[in-house]
Formats: C-alpha cells, structure tokens, sequence
C-alpha cells in the first residue's frame, strides 16, 4: 500500500536541525502541531498498513521566501528511511526552475515533482513560466502531483488551483502524468470530468474538508462522484493520499475501505496506480 | 517537604496501547528517598490516559476493546473538522472521549520509601492516539 500524498513538516530530527523550517511551516505552511521522531512516521505508516509513502516538498521561494523542506532535505530522509519515496518541487516564478528539477531528478533520485499553484502563487496555465516546467517533467518522464482545490495554507489562493485551468496543459504534455490532489474539492465534478477524458490525469484522495476521513469520502466519493463511476471509468485513476500529518493516515485508510469497494477497485486505489504512475513493479 | 517531578518519554506504537508502567513508578518513588507521602502519576496529553487494572493480557485487551466498542469512532461528533489552531483535521473525538472515561491520573501513599499499592494494580499509560510520542509525569511528594 502506498500513500501518495504525505508532507514531512512534523519530524523532529530534521526540524531541529533546522529552525528556520520550523518557523516557516508554522508561519507559510500553516501547521503547528508539534514535532514528532522519525519513528513516529513509520510506526503511523504500520498501524495503517501503508508500506510507503511518497514526501512531498514546497518550494515557495518567490511567494514567501523559503521553502517548505528542500529537495536536499527530502533525499535525505530517504536515504534515511527508505519506505520513503522523495519527490521533488522547484518554484516555477524562477527561470531556473526546470534546470534545478533535473538537478533534483538526476542528482537526488527523487522522483516526480510536487506543485502547489495556490501557495507558490502562479497559473497553472502559464506558458512562459509554468509550461517549462511541465516540460522538464516530460524529458525526466516524472509525474507532477498537483495541489488542487482548497488550499489550508493560511495565505493560499483557490483561484489558482482550479483544475479546469490544467486542461490546455494537460493536453500540450500528454506524455506527463498529472495527479490531482484532493480530488481538486469543491471542484470535484471539474476534476473528475479531467480524469475521465484525459489518460494523463489522475486523482488523489486526500479530500477531507469537514468531518471525518469516513464521513467526507463517502459524501465526496461515493455520493457526489459515485461507486458505479469510480468503478467503470476511474478504476485506473484514482491514488490513496492522506496529506499526513493533516489528516492521520490510519483514519484515512479506514475511510477508503468502508466505501466497500470492488478488490480489484481497492488494491488500485491503494497500491497500484501508485505503483503505475511511479514505475514500480505492480503487484498481482 | 520534596517535592520531585519526573516527565518520562514514551513511543507508542499502536493506535491503542496498554503500557505497564507499574515498575518504572516503583523504581522512582524507591530512589526518590521521600519516606513518607503522595505519589501522583500523570498523562500530559487529552489522548492518552492513565489508569490502574489487573496486569493480565485479558484485562488489557477487554479494556481496549470495550473502551472502543462504548465510545465507537463513527458516531456524529462535532469535533470532526478543520482546526485552524493545529492546522490538522480533528477527527480524533473518540481518542478524546475515551480518555475522559478512563482519567488522566492516579495516585498511591508512599510509605516506608515505598508506594503503597494493591497487589493486582498495575498502572498502565493507555494511548488512545498512537503511535505517539509522550510524556507522563511522576510527581512525589513527601519527607
């Protein structure tokens, strides 16, 4: 089982090493809760069963002058801990941008590229900032995890993260794979009708907004978007993401299951479009 | 009169955890030197509690079992929602619920430079929203 969306802003051996990332994911990232030990992850990650779980940073050097974890940070907590599966993310305001992911591809070994229009403030459909960097994704041959939807970062804008502003992308790059996270939430219907059409874009499931992991999976997956849709025409498009440490990991693992879906729905779910959108070997 | 605070760091490792802690109090409260007075035993979290049974495996997971099946994780509670203080989803009203039945606390009579406890209690540190890590604080009080 594999957890696709997961922020490493409450460990406490990298946030001592580094006070200014403490300070900044409270003040940027909006996240207060304190820090735990390394161990805490793993141990969260075993009591809900997931066996990896891909790390997600931000850079948002130009919206807010640092970043939230740097790709050198994510490489090395994988070095650390190798259930962890590090991503990358680069600002897309600097023009540098798409040399400094090949770097964290080709160098670090990370492994897709986060983006988060809504706190690194740009367009999604930006051609002369954003579109180099989709490019760079294309000739690394990385998936790009995009936030969507409801940004909990205190300053972040929705209005850039609404996933109907991907489409024009979504077709120039046909070769790089776009996860919408959250299910793009309230824009559910717009991320879904992306996903349904589109072989490249897929959705996470780190949806919650109110209640429990149950309550907003059931209320999002099942009733607006709808079993019998998610079976026949998103069985191949839909990754587990918790947004660990926002949302614990063991309640989100046990809001997908009560759905009761199809087996062959679940394990896709939870491990092998993962495995797909990542290159690794797919379980039987 | 002493007054001697220990705050002992634990890692839990499962979502709900009996943890005997019987024998590091004891060891505390011997080496404390306080010949006469108050052990108390605290949780420092709205998670995870502290209680006394009989230290058998049965009991253990009777306990966490009941405690799950009279305070269940579906139910319509309203803390289930974004807060902004944590900037973390609440979605743990069970773990909070749960430690408010079994208590935060005990405490035992030192006597004679030894904690004065039944010879079936065993005092346990229950996590109720693990894994993770905590503190409980042993505080003797006494001559």
């Amino acid at each position: 089982m594999i957890d696709f969306h997961t922020h490493p802003v409450m460990i406490k051996e990298l946030i001592d090493s580094d006070p200014d990332l403490d300070r900044n994911i409270h003040e940027k990232f909006g996240f207060y809760f304190p820090p735990q030990p390394l161990e805490c992850f793993t141990l969260e990650m075993d009591e809900a069963g997931v066996d990896q779980a891909v790390l997600l940073p931000i850079d948002v050097t130009t919206a807010h002058g640092c970043k939230i974890v740097t790709n050198e940070q994510v490489a090395k907590l994988v070095e650390q801990e190798p259930r962890f599966i590090g991503f990358a993310s680069v600002d897309p305001n600097l023009p540098d941008a798409p040399a400094q992911l090949k770097r964290a591809v080709q160098k670090l070994g990370l492994r897709g590229l986060k983006l988060d229009p809504s706190f690194q403030r740009f367009n999604l459909n930006d051609k002369k900032m954003a579109y180099p960097v989709y490019q760079a994704a294309a000739e690394l041959e990385i998936p790009i995890l995009m936030h969507t939807g409801l940004s909990w970062v205190p300053s972040g804008l929705a209005q850039l993260s609404q996933p109907i502003n991907l489409e024009e992308a979504v077709q120039t790059f046909p070769t790089v794979n776009f996860i919408l996270a959250h299910f793009s939430w309230p824009w559910v219907d717009e991320a879904v009708m992306l996903a349904v059409k589109y072989p490249n874009v897929f959705l996470d499931t780190a949806i919650l907004y109110s209640g429990t992991p149950k309550n907003a999976f059931k209320k999002i997956m099942a009733e607006q978007v709808g079993v019998d849709v998610m079976e026949r025409s998103l069985q191949n498009k839909i990754v587990f993401g918790s947004n660990y440490p926002r949302v614990d990991i063991r309640r989100s693992v046990r809001g997908i299951k009560a759905l009761e879906l199809s087996q062959p729905l679940t394990n896709a779910i939870f491990d092998g479009n993962a495995r797909r959108l990542l290159k690794m070997e797919v379980n039987q | 009169m002493k007054s001697i605070i220990h705050r002992i760091e634990i890692q839990t490792r499962h979502e709900i955890e009996l943890i005997n802690i019987t024998e590091k109090v004891h060891q505390l409260v011997e080496s404390s030197g306080v010949k006469s007075g108050t052990a108390f035993i605290l949780s420092l979290h709205t998670t995870a509690a502290i209680t006394i049974n009989e230290g058998i495996p049965d009991l253990e997971a009777d306990i966490s079992n009941f405690i799950q099946k009279i305070v269940p994780d579906d139910n319509h509670y309203n803390h289930a929602r974004y807060l902004p203080s944590d900037g973390q989803m609440a979605v743990n009203a069970s773990s909070h619920l749960r430690q408010a039945l079994l208590g935060f606390q005990v405490f035992f009579p030192i006597e004679n430079g030894k904690l004065l406890t039944g010879s079936r209690q065993t005092m346990y540190f229950v996590e109720l929203d693990g894994p993770q890590y905590r503190t409980y604080v042993v505080q003797i009080l006494g001559e």
